[in-house]
């Protein structure tokens, strides 16, 4: 196989609530233009796109088509990947195997949101449409005290349930979410690609925001965000020749359970926090990546949270921590980006939340890292060789996870 | 036994989508020229092609375009079409109530064509490379309808 | 590309108007694939889907088809684009070493549910060409058309001719959704105008149906099939959004899509090496438009090749054998189709429209207005 490393990133200038100046193709180009300005390559150098968004949520179908000249796709082979919260590391991972096939050598990844223009809330809803459908048909009523309007996938209703779940699993408190919120506030702060910042967030200060669905609290919440991402990967021969720094892509894997209504319910009700297609795709990357132990060889992690309590769940099912432990390393400082295993230098998507970008973001907030070229002050104190960046969605029931590394594994 | 027939139901969509596309600077130009019963266009330094509606980028140069020019409201009809369908909401397919035609207009020293409604000419008249004008509305409005037809000059 | 990459079984299902849920359609043709070949969904290693969620209806419309695809616990990708696509990813992971077996599973109920136009009238252009309302599938398709026509002379009973032969060739195969028997090219000048030139029998109807198509390493294909269709050759590229910028008498992005996916294939003359072509012409005058890019006509003598027979499934190079488009585009399976065709005929299966013992085929796939995006494979036994 292959070895395939990420040679560079692009960021749009802001990642912001409303990106009033552009349209959706301008926004998509700055981020296009930054990741050939910080790796010095132009549009020849790119073999073939990757190209991915979440398309309900502007209400624009296949957007690739209508951006073509503005990401500078003309005459490329473009692949379009949409799997929901997770489509930026999707898309990633379709960006990995176009080099590691060994039938393409340089290729750019593009995601992004522009989440102001559309509604989010509708399009999280989407993903239920048709039951809502039958439930209305039914004569149920959505508003009422059934609850049943709370199961749209990300939505705040259907991840109380799951955040129940795991403070009753973990002996975590709400506290504990105030307070990883408000870590990551502040690391946003630093970061000067993130949209929730809060230099002096407290878990005091979250504590006071409104109560939405026990224990998710307004402070929990990831906002809605207009931001564009890129990423360049490349094989090891071509990293050589046109890279100063690689994070290398050491191990991939993603894996959904079920989301048919009847087990939705189902679920819901038994155990939305148990996260098992994480456990089993992180241990595959893993495998793959060559880590034996992650406690010992990950140095630091970025995970998808669109809510608070999601960093510490995931973080158990991430092999990061024992399963009753992300809330003690919290309490014990260990982290943040000073501490032993930093989580979510970056401010996590709590933080920031342009959808399409958010699960590419983890991989090249984790890539930026390992190169060492964090602009900011969110660089990790410190030496990062290894590290993981996971990506959540579907209908709470789909995980990708990516093992970066300073190495390439061996073959 | 007797076949099992999968039921279906069609509720109404009870959601409302509302989306606001901002149109960027470019467009945004265009927009409030048009009050000036004017058309702007931008060029690219490098094939020198004119584009109207006026966009960021010229994708095979690679090129970002800022160059504004007020183009010509006259040229020549290229290519055109009789529509008998519409289609209504939700993109459904409808004859339409009679027949219409639109145009892509080759406006004088611009490089792409205008779509657009033209008018005042039977059918069976519709010739390529006959020569159109630009007909605006009475009432300006700042949007796209402002720019109402094209017909023969 | 040497034999690589298998294709190891496909199934396919489609009618103007299906009785199935999308659920359902996944779950029979999935099942009925893994039945054929006698495996379960823990033998599959990946899936990938081709479907858009503006036509299913719901936002992240895979999470709902994984289960009825066997997806449990299990890996899976989503390709929003037409399914040739999806069979390039299945592909490019078999061919990465970190899989051996991936499922395409695609399927669009365009039908009776929704309108298939609606596809591509919310991919156009949010800040003009939508708000404006002029410019739609149907119209840039018209434009084409006259262009085409204008360019070579050619008057609209060559537009007859070609939709003739693809419905007469949709007609004889029970897996295509429109069915019209002894359809004659008279009849398809008497159909009505929607934009002229371009009459109803010259489009695609709106049409239901799913594929799944199972692809193989080599070592993999063996213990399957003793029929493996190989992937010989990929390669897909895009042109520009601006119909009003392209010529639209030509396809250049197809062009180059088949110039790699030959050149992997070995392929130097396609007009002599391959044996038929599956084409995902949406419109009857797009037909030769491909064939030209693809390498196998010269699109000036499209009305002598037509009217000659030499495009039919007897003839010297028989484009579209299963009725093609014409037949049946269920977007975005409509290019799994062509795959899942091909493969027939190269297995020898293809049944009243068989191709005598082909040997190599092309099929193309695309998205977007006017055929702007274009995928090409080259398969072979
Ligand atoms: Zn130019």
């Amino acid at each position: 196989m292959r070895n395939v490393g990420i040679i560079g990133v692009g960021y749009t200038p802001v990642f912001v609530s409303k990106r009033r100046d552009v349209n959706i193709a301008e926004m998509i180009s700055e981020a296009v233009d930054a990741a050939f300005r910080n790796t010095g390559l132009g549009p020849e150098d790119i073999d073939a796109m990757v190209f991915g968004n979440m398309q309900t949520f502007e209400g624009l179908n296949l957007p690739h088509l209508w951006a073509s000249e503005h990401i500078r796709a003309l005459g490329k082979p473009i692949m379009r990947i949409a799997t929901g919260g997770t489509t930026g590391m999707s898309a990633l991972h379709a960006g990995y195997y176009h080099v590691a096939s060994g039938l393409h050598d340089v290729v750019m990844v593009i995601t992004y949101e522009k989440q102001s223009e559309g509604d989010s809330q509708v399009g999280l809803a989407g993903i239920i449409t048709p039951e809502i459908m039958t439930m209305l048909s039914l004569g149920i009523d959505l508003t009422g005290g059934t609850g049943m309007g709370g199961l749209g996938g990300g939505s705040a209703g259907g991840v109380s349930f799951q955040a129940n779940s795991y403070l009753n699993r973990s002996g975590a408190t709400i506290e504990h979410i105030d307070k990883m919120a408000a870590l990551e506030r502040r690391n946003a702060a630093l970061n000067p690609y993130a949209h929730l910042k809060d230099p002096d967030a407290t878990p005091e200060k979250i504590a006071q925001t409104p109560l939405i669905a026990y224990p998710i609290r307004f402070g929990h919440v990831c906002p809605t965000t207009d931001g564009a991402t890129v990423a360049i990967l490349a094989c090891e021969k071509k990293a050589a020749k046109l890279a100063d720094k690689v994070a290398w892509i050491n191990g991939l894997a993603n894996c959904a359970s079920d989301a048919t209504t009847g087990n939705l319910i189902e679920g819901l009700i038994t155990d939305p926090g148990e996260q098992r297609p994480c456990m089993i795709a992180a241990k595959k990357a893993y495998e793959m990546a060559g880590i034996e132990d992650p406690q010992k060889e990950i140095d630091m992690a970025e995970i998808y949270n669109g809510f608070a309590h999601q960093c510490l769940m995931f973080m158990d099912r991430l092999f990061l921590c024992g399963e009753r432990e992300a809330h003690v390393l919290l309490d014990k400082g260990e982290l943040e980006i000073t501490g032993r295993i930093p989580v979510n230098p970056s401010g996590g998507v709590v933080s920031t939340n342009a959808i399409g970008t958010s699960a590419l973001n983890r991989v090249t907030e984790c890539a930026l890292q390992i190169m060492d070229k964090i602009e900011g002050g969110h660089k990790v104190q410190k030496d990062v060789h290894n590290a993981v960046a996971h990506g959540w969605g579907g209908l709470m029931q789909y995980v990708t996870v990516t093992v970066l590394g300073d190495k390439p594994r061996k073959r | 036994m007797e076949e099992l027939r999968e039921t279906y139901i069609t509720p109404v969509v009870p959601l409302d989508f509302t989306y606001n596309y901002r149109v960027g600077q470019y467009m945004e130009r265009f927009l409030n020229s048009l009050k000036d019963k004017k058309l702007m266009g931008v060029k690219c330094p490098e094939c020198g092609k004119v584009f109207v509606p006026p966009r960021m980028f010229c994708g095979s140069c690679n090129q970002k375009l800022d160059e504004w020019v007020e183009v010509a409201q006259t040229g020549m009809l290229a290519n055109f079409t009789v529509g008998h369908v519409v289609l209504e909401k939700g993109a459904r397919l409808a004859k339409a109530e009679s027949p219409y035609v639109l145009g892509l207009i080759k406006l004088d020293d611009v490089d792409s064509l205008l779509l657009a409604r033209v008018e005042k000419v039977a059918p069976a008249d519709l010739k390529k490379g006959m020569r159109m004008k630009a007909v605006w509305k009475e009432e300006l409005a700042g949007d796209y309808s402002d720019l109402d037809h094209f017909e023969p000059a | 590309m040497e034999n690589k990459v298998a294709i190891v079984g496909v199934n396919l299902d489609s009618a103007l108007d299906i009785e199935k849920s999308r659920e359902r359609l996944i779950f029979d043709l999935v099942r009925g694939l893994m039945d054929d070949l006698g495996i379960e969904p823990t033998d599959v290693d990946t899936t990938i889907f081709a479907t858009n969620d503006f036509l299913v209806g719901r936002t992240i419309s895979n999470v709902f088809e994984d289960s009825p695809a066997g997806v449990y616990m299990r890996d899976e990708s989503k390709v929003e684009m037409d399914a040739t696509n999806a069979v390039m990813y299945g592909t490019m992971r078999i061919l990465s070493g970190n899989y051996q077996t991936a499922l395409i599973v695609s399927q669009g109920l365009c039908g009776h549910q929704v309108s298939p136009y609606l596809h591509i009238s919310y991919s156009l252009n949010p800040i003009y060409d939508r708000q404006l309302g002029l410019l739609n599938e149907l119209s840039a398709a018209a434009f084409q058309a006259r262009d085409f026509l204008t360019k070579y002379g050619f008057g609209d009973d060559l537009m007859h001719a070609i939709a003739a032969n693809s419905l007469a060739n949709a007609a004889l195969n029970p897996r295509q959704a429109r069915q019209l028997p002894d359809i004659s090219p008279q009849q398809v000048s008497e159909s009505p105008y929607y934009y002229e030139p371009l009459r109803e029998l010259h489009c695609y109807p709106p049409t239901d149906g799913g594929c799944a198509i199972l692809l193989a390493s080599a070592e993999r294909a063996k213990e399957l099939t003793d029929k493996p269709v190989w992937i010989l050759g990929l390669g897909s590229s895009m042109d520009t959004y601006y119909i009003v910028e392209r010529d639209l008498t030509v396809a250049p992005s197809a062009t180059k899509a088949a110039k790699r996916a030959y050149e992997m294939a070995g392929i130097s003359d396609p007009a002599r090496e391959i044996c038929f072509a599956e084409i995902a012409a949406l419109f009857a005058h797009q037909e030769p438009i491909l064939a030209e890019a693809l390498g196998l006509m010269e699109a000036s003598d499209a009305a002598e090749k037509y009217q000659s027979g030499e495009t039919a499934i007897d003839g010297k190079l028989p484009i579209n054998p299963s009725g093609g488009a014409l037949g049946g585009h269920p977007i975005p399976a409509t290019g799994g189709f062509r795959v899942a065709e091909a493969t027939l005929q190269l297995r020898g299966e293809a049944g009243k429209n068989q191709v005598k013992d082909p040997k190599r085929a092309v099929v193309l796939g695309q998205d977007g207005i006017c055929a702007q995006q274009n995928s090409v494979l080259v398969l072979g036994i």
